[in-house]
């Protein structure tokens, strides 16, 4: 069963005639999803900046490298920019890392709360792309009677409620080189399809391969059954 | 009665009674079983880590003229210097049948970047890292590189001079991908 | 038996290919057996695809960075994903089989005379691959396998004599990158001890198997080859939907985190295969309960031969029959179970089932 939420059908995403990207939020769908689902990958590009951008001030995505970019569709001059614009001597095969030079320092900035690492976190949830959406939408106006922790916010989806992080996304923070507005719902959406590509990079081709792989194995079963009951009959 | 198997353990044809859905069967499994198989040999080619440090990538652009450049590559280290002009214009007028190790001007430097000198850093003779990198490093009398451990002396080009070395500096497969970096393999 | 089988060149001088000709061209089985007897075949093969796989991750692997260096096969390995979902969806599958193989013999009472080393055989296949898989679980490095090693390894330092040397000489002292390095090792060869002790199974099951008349015998090729073929494609199109679809099928969601020492888990999390095992270890108070849990359940299992008191050629009751099923129901409830008093219940009549039910009702049922 689909979870609507109730933020994103206000968005009239739906009439603007220039966006480029494919709508995907009313109703929210996410083309990674599914048994037969694959990477948006424009989606996961526009997802890119805005991880790079908002998130990468404090969360790390260690297991990505630059060069690992190049599957979302840019061109191996544009990864090395990428990464030589963060100032990297490794160039594209650098990974994204942490921005911290000292490990213990996010955590005891930010009151014990250490920035989780994003490679894999959409795996690491129940549901981890819609997760992401719903967290990085769900901050909302403290409910009656819940006392707010200090220096903490309150997010519907975060288990709790009570999350550290301050709310990121913000209108228009940044601009969509395809011309898609960035709206805070439509930059929840692409970073969560970016984080679910680089929690998963081979989703695409694994369903890609496991459908012809089911179609050849029904046809090479129909074909061996009837061909066993063949010999067998011509046996005794 | 059809035969249920070759009583000939040295024929190990398909009966030809069997017939095309038999056939089909042997060669749809053939098929599927060299795909499954095939991941497995593949996954140990060189991974995509070995693949990116194999075709590194390195800036060019920030080195000074007459100052050269490390880069480790496979193993090696690997010396870029830029020429100078006269530098470039004294190596050109090197009569090459007096070299030890004969080697004219544009075998050393690439066709389009003819001040840049790429050569893998470590002498031909006892094998031992050149000195000669910055300017006020002992350079030997060819303002090249020197070898701290026999004393061979090679020139801006890499060309040996003198010394027990024989042989001039093996030059590395790289290209110029654009005019500030050069890329290896 | 003697063949009239001509001896190819290499048969007259390596025994073995002659006698691999005669296993695979004479004519000396009886036809129409089920699929079912292609399980065990289908078991070599799968444990034959898990070593191949496991040679493979095991190049790439790293027992002192194990989280990451399952990640760098998954990302950055050609096809490493795939390998990693071959090995990961063959564990599933194996467990599948083997479980099935027993569930099969106990439902057609295949364990009665002469097939009690078959069957004691098959119990210890399937003790091997428990402790296999429970060190490869705990090799992916993940949260949920770190807290398991931790509490295995730790737990023997509170064993003392003969029990705690043993225990502290497998794991090598308290969880950490030495304990996997040593654990790599194990679960290497003990992968490998898990396929010879499928080969001895073949050899005791040839012994027991009904023979063909003379004269009416068909050879493996083609005959038998064909039944092979075709379950091993409906086996191969199971599988795929696993690997492809549900890379992750019963594992853990906390292992995709990694193992993080500052970190406490919530519950137990073990692959889907261990659960009932653990089940039944937990259900007994301590350590030794757990120990003698875990031995407990499997020698009981070994012990069926003798536990079941009809001969042979005795017919299979119906009461007996229902209960074996209730005995799968159980296994299944002692995997899924949260309540600590339901998996105590279930445990009981885990044991009940063979130490006291088993006997009486079979007994009843041969008169």
């Amino acid at each position: 069963m689909r979870r609507f939420f109730a933020p994103l059908l206000a968005i009239g995403l739906a009439t603007a005639g220039t966006a480029q990207a494919e709508d995907t939020l009313s109703p929210l769908h996410f083309q990674s999803q599914g048994a037969f689902g694959s990477i948006d990958k424009a989606a996961a590009q526009r997802g890119f900046l805005v991880y790079q951008t908002v998130c990468a001030a404090c969360h790390a995505a260690n297991a990505l490298h630059y060069r690992d970019l190049e599957a979302l569709g840019l061109t191996p001059d544009q990864a090395a920019g990428i990464a030589q614009g963060v100032k990297l001597a490794d160039g594209s095969t650098a990974t994204l890392d942490s921005p911290f030079k000292d490990p213990a320092m996010p955590a005891s900035a930010f009151g014990g709360a250490l920035p989780p690492d994003l490679s894999s976190i959409v795996a690491q949830r129940e549901h981890g792309t819609r997760y992401v959406y719903a967290l990085l939408t769900g901050y909302t106006t403290v409910p009656d009677g819940v006392t707010m922790l200090p220096g903490h916010f309150y997010n519907a989806a975060f288990p709790g409620g009570q999350i550290a992080m301050p709310p990121p996304l913000r209108d228009n923070a940044v601009t969509y080189a395809d011309g898609t507005a960035a709206t805070q719902q439509q930059q929840a959406a692409d970073v969560a399809e970016f984080l679910t590509w680089a929690a998963d990079p081979n989703l695409s081709t694994r369903h890609q391969i496991g459908l012809r792989a089911v179609i050849f194995f029904v046809f090479l079963s129909v074909v061996a059954i009837v061909s066993k009951r063949k010999i067998w009959r011509e046996s005794v | 009665m059809a035969e249920t198997a070759a009583t000939d353990a040295s024929s190990h044809g398909v009966d030809s009674r069997r017939g095309f859905l038999t056939i089909l069967t042997g060669a749809a499994s053939a098929v599927a079983a060299g795909t499954i198989v095939w991941p497995l040999i593949d996954a140990l080619n060189p991974d995509a880590q070995s693949e990116a440090s194999a075709r590194m990538i390195v800036d060019v652009a920030d080195i000074a003229e007459n100052t050269a450049k490390t880069a480790w590559w496979g193993g090696l280290p690997v010396y870029i210097r830029k020429l100078t002009a006269k530098q470039i214009a004294d190596a050109q007028a090197v009569m090459t049948s007096a070299l030890p190790d004969p080697a004219a001007f544009t075998e050393r430097v690439p066709a389009a970047y003819q001040n840049y000198v790429v050569v893998v850093g470590l002498n031909t003779g006892t094998p031992c890292a050149l000195e000669g990198n910055a300017p006020a490093d002992p350079r030997g009398d060819y303002d090249g590189w020197l070898c701290p451990c026999d004393g061979s002396q090679y020139d801006p080009l890499g060309r040996v001079r003198s010394g027990p070395a024989k042989k001039n500096l093996a030059i590395p497969r790289f290209k110029f991908i654009n005019a500030a970096q050069i890329q290896f393999g | 038996m003697t063949t009239e089988l001509k001896q190819s060149w290499a048969g007259e001088r390596l025994p073995i290919i002659g006698g691999l000709c005669t296993c695979l061209f004479a004519p000396v089985f009886k036809p129409g057996s089920k699929y079912f007897d292609t399980l065990l075949g289908l078991i070599a093969i799968t444990l034959a695809f898990l070593t191949f796989s496991g040679a493979v991750l095991a190049v790439y692997y790293d027992p002192w960075h194990a989280f990451a260096s399952v990640q760098f096969i998954d990302r950055n390995v050609h096809n490493g994903w795939l390998v990693h979902a071959y090995h990961a969806t063959g564990t599933t599958a194996l467990f599948g089989l083997v479980y099935l193989y027993l569930f099969r013999a106990m439902v057609t009472r295949g364990y009665r005379a002469p097939g009690e080393l078959v069957w004691g055989l098959g119990v210890k296949l399937l003790a091997v691959l428990l402790l296999v898989g429970w060190l490869g679980f705990v090799l992916t490095g993940g949260a949920a396998s770190y807290w398991s090693l931790f509490s295995a390894s730790n737990g023997v330092l509170a064993l003392s004599g003969a029990a705690g040397a043993i225990g502290n000489w497998f794991f090598g002292g308290p969880a950490g990158g030495n304990a996997l390095a040593r654990l790599v090792v194990f679960h290497a060869v003990l992968a490998l001890s898990a396929l010879v002790v499928v080969g001895v199974l073949f050899s005791a099951r040839g012994a027991v198997a009904p023979k063909a008349e003379r004269g009416r015998g068909v050879a493996f090729f083609p005959y038998y080859l064909s039944q092979y073929l075709a379950a091993l494609a409906v086996f191969a199109l199971i599988f795929s939907v696993l690997a492809f679809f549900a890379p992750h099928f019963g594992q853990p969601r906390a292992n995709a985190l990694p193992a993080d020492p500052l970190t406490l888990p919530v519950a137990v999390a073990l692959p889907w295969y261990l659960l009932p095992l653990a089940g039944v270890a937990g259900a007994l108070p301590g350590i030794w309960g757990g120990i003698l849990g875990v031995v407990g359940a499997l020698a009981v299992l070994a012990a069926l031969p003798w536990l079941d008191r009809s001969g042979p050629s005795d017919a299979k009751g119906g009461l007996y029959s229902f209960l074996t099923w209730a005995l799968a129901l159980d296994v299944l409830g002692l995997g899924l179970s949260c309540s600590p008093l339901l998996t105590l219940l279930l445990t009981l009549w885990y044991f009940f089932h063979f130490l006291v039910l088993t006997p009486v009702v079979t007994a009843m049922e041969a008169k």
